[in-house]
């Protein structure tokens, strides 16, 4: 399978094919409400020119919206995590945990902390999913 | 205590310490050194009237522009939004903060105010902000929070009905001014309890899943100094080495802690806290036993180390039999310090531990506890058990 390039609609829609096709997902994330975007602090110096803007919506195990986006959409999300392009690439290749990351400033979160920590498994499962597709980072080589 | 090889971690602790009989009276030429020149006070009545902010307003001569003083056991999110306006509307450039956890906390939240402007409400998150905030000076008058070194405060919102747990590397404190003159009017049972609170401290960052060898090095000692010196300021509060000694040690805990995070102990504790008012550092050590009880099994290494911190870890003991001689040690020191054993000496009821068993589950501490809990009846159990 050929590997999808990272931060672009093509990953995202890979992204929600996977959680689709997880079988334990659903179960999992049935008490889940809200959009959490992803926001990638431009480095220039690693091929991210801008910073990317990334909009998932989950509700109930479904999941809806899943876009590449603009500032304003992305700040609208329930939950916004925002950090620079090494750390997302960490968490996605299970580097870094996500949790710990936040704990230690390397990743920063807006929204309500005790609504992520009763839902942690949910957090927990979706990063987990982001590893499981090939991906093609932008300072990853041709 | 083992290591392996995914072993990863930042060891952060900026906050420069001066230490010393009279040290607080230095406040003025320290602050000056960090460049601030307008400092606002905040403090609260009991501080006032124990006689311990007159020398402090004095040394800071014309650079104090204010004291701020209306602040409750648990500090609110109005309480800092009013803090901040005042330290605003006196044209404050650095906070110093003298009293205890609360007011250490309030101070944290009215940095952030200072420099980012908005409600404390608006900072609804982890590890928000994206630069250095307001200088805060602490000079503690309890040994125990080790909030003076942290990056975390904890803040009452009564719209959530829940501790709001700020988390933020960008508002540790500059510094730190710990003098044992400040503690030692601090009555037995409050010597006991914010004492307990440090050791729960120490205990938690060598248990917690985020912990590191320097984290850990540092909560060993802590807890050594606590053993040796705590039960002797519980039975002569004017003995001022002990005292000393004692806020070292709490600001060692504090330091641990603020690197490897605390967990279940302080998950249950901020939740009855929330529910029940009861105190924090009594709520820990009432708590911290049967919260290693529960965990036993998942960390019986880390447990063994409190038990050579205690100096009661004897030749042939496997880290399990160790683990719970060290729950035992503890369960007698409380006793020793005169600690008090039960949630129900704080007028805690049954309904009070099942919503504070629920809350705790959304409480930032209990992800980074070493046993996995997923359900409000693990940790209800743990609060019957000390009801």
């Amino acid at each position: 399978m050929a590997k999808v390039k990272a931060l672009t609609q093509e990953w995202m829609d890979a992204y929600k094919a996977a959680i689709l096709s997880d079988p334990d997902y659903k179960r999992i994330a049935k008490d889940w409400e809200g959009s959490v975007s992803l926001i990638v602090n431009a480095d220039p110096s690693k091929g991210v020119a801008e910073p990317v803007y990334l909009f998932q919506d989950y509700w109930h195990g479904e999941v809806g919206e899943f876009v590449v986006c603009d500032q304003a959409k992305a700040e609208s999300a329930k939950f916004v995590m925002t950090g620079d392009y090494s750390r997302w690439k960490q968490v996605a290749q299970k580097e870094l945990d996500a949790t710990k990351g936040l704990l230690q400033g390397k990743l920063k979160l807006k929204g309500d902390l005790p609504y992520v920590v009763r839902n942690i498994k949910v957090v927990n499962k979706v990063v987990d999913i982001l590893g499981k597709f090939e991906t093609q980072w932008p300072d990853d080589p041709a | 205590m083992a290591y392996d090889q995914d072993l990863s971690f930042n060891y952060f602790g900026p906050t420069k310490i001066v230490f010393g009989m009279d040290a607080s009276k230095d406040v003025e030429i320290e602050m000056s050194s960090l460049g601030g020149t307008k400092a606002v006070v905040v403090t609260d009545q009991g501080i006032i009237q124990a006689g311990l902010l007159d020398h402090i307003v004095k040394a800071l001569g014309s650079k104090c522009v204010g004291v701020f003083s209306d602040i409750p056991q648990d500090s609110g999110v109005e309480v800092v939004d009013a803090g901040a306006a005042f330290a605003k509307k006196n044209g404050a450039d650095m906070v110093v903060s003298v009293g205890g956890g609360s007011v250490i906390d309030t101070a944290k939240g009215m940095c952030i105010l200072l420099t980012e402007g908005g409600h404390l409400r608006d900072f609804n998150g982890v590890q928000l902000l994206s630069r250095p905030q307001t200088p805060h000076v602490v000079i503690p008058t309890t040994a125990g929070t080790g909030s003076e070194v942290t990056n975390i405060a904890v803040i009452m919102d009564k719209e959530m009905g829940q501790k709001r747990l700020i988390v933020e590397n960008f508002n540790i404190p500059r510094l730190a001014i710990l003098d044992p003159k400040m503690t030692v009017k601090l009555p037995k049972l409050l010597t006991a309890g914010t004492g307990m609170d440090a050791i729960t401290h120490a205990v938690e960052a060598l248990h917690g899943l985020q912990h590191d060898p320097i984290a850990d090095g540092i909560a060993i000692h802590a807890i050594r100094l606590l053993v040796q010196y705590l039960p002797v300021c519980a039975e002569n509060g004017n003995d001022l080495v002990s005292r000393g000694q004692v806020q070292i040690a709490a600001t060692m805990a504090g330091w641990a802690f603020c690197n490897s995070m605390v967990s279940v102990v302080h998950a249950l504790a901020h939740s009855i806290g929330a529910v029940a008012h009861v105190p924090h550092g009594f709520a820990n050590g009432i708590l911290l036993a049967d919260c290693m009880e529960f965990n036993l099994e998942s960390c019986p290494d880390a447990y063994a180390l409190v038990a050579e911190a205690f100096g009661i870890r004897e030749k042939g003991m496997d880290d399990l039999d160790a683990a719970k001689a060290a729950i035992d040690a503890l369960r007698e020191f409380t006793k020793k310090i005169g600690h008090p054993q039960r949630l129900s000496e704080f007028k805690v009821k049954e309904d009070d531990i099942v919503k504070a068993a629920e809350l705790s589950l959304g409480d930032g501490a209990i992800i980074n506890n070493p046993r996995l809990v997923l359900d409000a009846s693990e940790v209800l159990e743990i609060f019957q058990k000390v009801l």
